[in-house]
């Protein structure tokens, strides 16, 4: 069982308090939607979350232990997915699988073709990534979700860019992984339907005025 | 350890493969550095003895200026597309990922300043004392100029202007170019250039151990 | 110990310290600095070789240690600032640095002055002043690079960074250039190292240094309140102080 946690966490960013006191605790299977408006500071808490940036106050505990002491050892437990792609345009997309592959640390065997066919590009392996379209770009950075082996995910608007067929296949990768014992953050600012699980919110925001 | 010596290899493969790909920025900074070498004895004249002087240093500021080019397109698509983000939040030591980064650098920037530095050498028939000094120095320099230059691209990646970096590199950078000149004078007039190389290669290890290190802390600040 | 560097280090208890202490010591400053020039322009004798071109040292020498100071004290409070992440060290870094990079600009002026009845010409490439030329282009490498960022936190702490490259390399810098020098021009006129300075001639120096030291102090104070001001403007201490 594992356990992720953030205490007290306060973020001030340009001199303006996005949030403030905010305690979440999050254990295996929980599913959790950080809603509020542009600005609200949504991806900041992502970003806090993940260790990119330090809050300005507060700590985040995985497993009780604080993640900025052991840092590794938090890292190699997360996958964040921020607002960009990380893939390189000058990569073809099964050369990009390839570089998440070894960062992700997996050493299994993964059959790239099948990845990019579950994800709704197939026989994509030897193109360019400049030469596909916006969506497609953002289904191989996506293809992470299906590549990394970590049980804690942050995902900065999955949902950007896709269509509603590639939103049903995160939203189900997502859920999947949840029910096999993971754990989601995510933002979006679009309409879920994600009826068979229970989705916990936290909303963000109106606490600077 | 196999692990970490893959990762090491994956990145540093694939910043290869992108700057043969991408070869703008590749071939425009090693063409700045050549047109620039070619600018001196064009306005100094073909003397050759005042060339084999002034040659030798031409080549090591031109060398340090391309390098400030060079060094700004290493960490900015990384940075633009998201990249660094993954490489931060990695379960691999960041100071690992970033030295395979600095590597893949030296090995597309400062063996080609080398081989046109040497090429050129020839071309302008400089003698062969100064050649050995020229390929010492360089061999030695070129590595620090990327290590040093690598800490001073992350603290400016995504700064408007690459004159910042240039700012910050050139002064830092100025033991490197007084000891290599140094040393190439030294050898055109017969006399050892062993003292100099051994500072050249003290400040290596240093900037080797320092330089990764530094720029993992700096990548951290960058993205907070 | 910690707890007190902690109390210390709340920009408000610095800012009230700071208005209370920097006003003594401008008056120090002030004393040491008119007893130092009274005693180095009108009490010390002419020197036996340089005349009275050598009383520039009184603005020189102080000039050029502090410029070095300045830069030390800049990398301490980035190093501390990089460890134990304390707003007001941030703040000391950051004010400093313009007044460091006077310093070393008078130094490198008053160098050059003094170098005209010294050698005929203002500028010779001196190790000393080769260094300090360099110096000049460090700090102004740390406050380009400050002024690049919009987040002030981000922008101290990279400047950290920096500054603590910078001041492993000052060694190094310092020695490559005496080496060159000396490579050169044969060994240099060295100026300070004379075995003996009479003590008429050394209590005004020690004025000075100590008028320079007071002066970097003040100016340091005055520049870091307002620097905390806007560093600190949302928080609610500061509302009150402006208004009153």
């Amino acid at each position: 069982m594992s356990k992720f946690s953030i205490n007290n966490l306060e973020c001030v960013r340009q001199n303006n308090i996005l949030f403030q006191g905010l305690n979440i605790t999050i254990k295996d299977h929980g599913l959790l939607q950080i809603n509020g408006a542009n600005g609200s500071g949504k991806s900041s808490l992502l970003q806090i979350c993940s260790g990119l940036i330090e809050p300005t106050a507060g700590e985040i505990l995985w497993n009780d232990k604080n993640t900025k002491k052991y840092r590794y050892e938090f890292q190699s437990n997360i996958l964040y997915l921020g607002h960009t792609n990380a893939i390189k345009s000058s990569l073809t997309v099964e050369e990009n699988m390839k570089v998440m592959h070894a960062m992700a640390g997996t050493k299994s065997k993964i059959d790239y073709s099948i990845i990019l066919e579950k994800i709704g590009i197939p026989n994509t392996n030897e193109i360019l990534t400049c030469n596909i379209s916006a969506g497609q770009k953002r289904r191989v950075g996506l293809t992470r979700l299906f590549i990394s082996k970590s049980k804690l995910w942050f995902l900065d608007e999955p949902f950007n860019a896709l269509d509603e067929q590639g939103k049903k296949i995160i939203e189900k990768i997502i859920i999947k992984h949840c029910k096999n014992g993971g754990i989601v953050f995510f933002t979006t600012h679009q309409e879920m339907e994600i009826n068979n699980y229970p989705l916990q919110n936290i909303h963000l925001g109106n606490n600077n005025a | 350890m196999l692990e970490y010596i893959n990762i090491f290899y994956v990145i540093f493969k694939r910043d290869l493969t992108l700057t043969f790909r991408e070869k703008t920025d590749f071939i425009n900074s090693l063409a700045f550095f050549i047109i620039i070498v070619l600018l001196f004895p064009l306005t100094f004249g073909s003397k050759s003895e005042l060339l084999n002087t002034i040659i030798p240093g031409i080549i090591w500021i031109s060398a340090l200026l391309a390098t400030c080019l060079s060094l700004e397109t290493i960490f900015r698509s990384d940075f633009e597309d998201g990249s660094i983000e993954q490489l931060v939040l990695n379960r691999y030591p960041l100071i690992l990922l970033v030295s395979a980064k600095i590597l893949a650098h030296w090995i597309t920037f400062g063996i080609p300043i080398i081989v046109i530095s040497l090429t050129l050498g020839v071309i302008l028939s400089l003698s062969n004392e100064i050649m050995m000094a020229l390929f010492i120095t360089l061999i030695l320099g070129t590595p620090i100029l990327s290590l040093l230059g690598s800490v001073m691209a992350v603290l400016t990646m995504g700064l408007h202007g690459s004159m910042l970096l240039s700012i910050l590199i050139l002064p830092l950078s100025m033991p490197v170019l007084i000891f290599s000149t140094i040393a190439i004078q030294n050898a055109s007039l017969g006399l050892p250039i062993v003292a100099e190389t051994y500072f050249l290669a003290g400040i290596l290890i240093l900037a080797i151990t320092l330089a990764p290190i530094a720029a993992a802390s700096a990548l951290r600040i960058r993205l907070s | 110990m910690y707890k007190w560097i902690h109390q210390f280090g709340s920009p408000k208890y610095f800012y009230d310290i700071s208005v209370r202490l920097s006003k003594w010591i401008a008056i120090v400053c002030a004393i040491s600095f008119i007893g130092g020039l009274y005693g180095g322009l009108v009490l010390a004798p002419a020197d036996y070789q340089q005349g009275d071109s050598f009383r520039i040292i009184y603005l020189h020498v102080p000039a050029a240690w502090m410029s070095l100071f300045v830069y030390l004290v800049i990398a301490f409070s980035g190093a501390v600032s990089l460890i134990w992440h304390i707003k007001i060290t941030d703040i000391i870094a950051r004010a400093s640095a313009p007044i460091g990079a006077s310093f070393t600009f008078l130094a490198l002026v008053t160098g050059a002055i003094w170098g005209k009845p010294m050698w005929g010409t203002y500028w010779v490439w001196d190790a000393r002043l080769t260094s300090e030329l360099i110096l000049l282009f460090l700090y102004l490498g740390y406050i380009a690079l400050q002024s690049a960022f919009s987040d002030k936190r981000i922008a101290a702490r990279a400047g950290a960074i920096l500054v603590l490259i910078g001041v492993i390399n000052i060694p190094i810098i310092h020695y490559s250039v005496e080496w060159w020098s000396t490579l050169h021009q044969g060994p240099t006129i060295s100026k300070l190292d004379k075995p003996s300075i009479h003590l008429t001639m050394l209590i005004p120096l020690l004025l000075m240094v100590l008028a320079f030291k007071t002066f970097y102090i003040t100016t340091l104070l005055i520049r870091a309140r307002s620097e905390i001001l806007e560093y600190e403007y949302n928080s609610s201490w500061v509302k009150k102080y402006v208004i009153k």
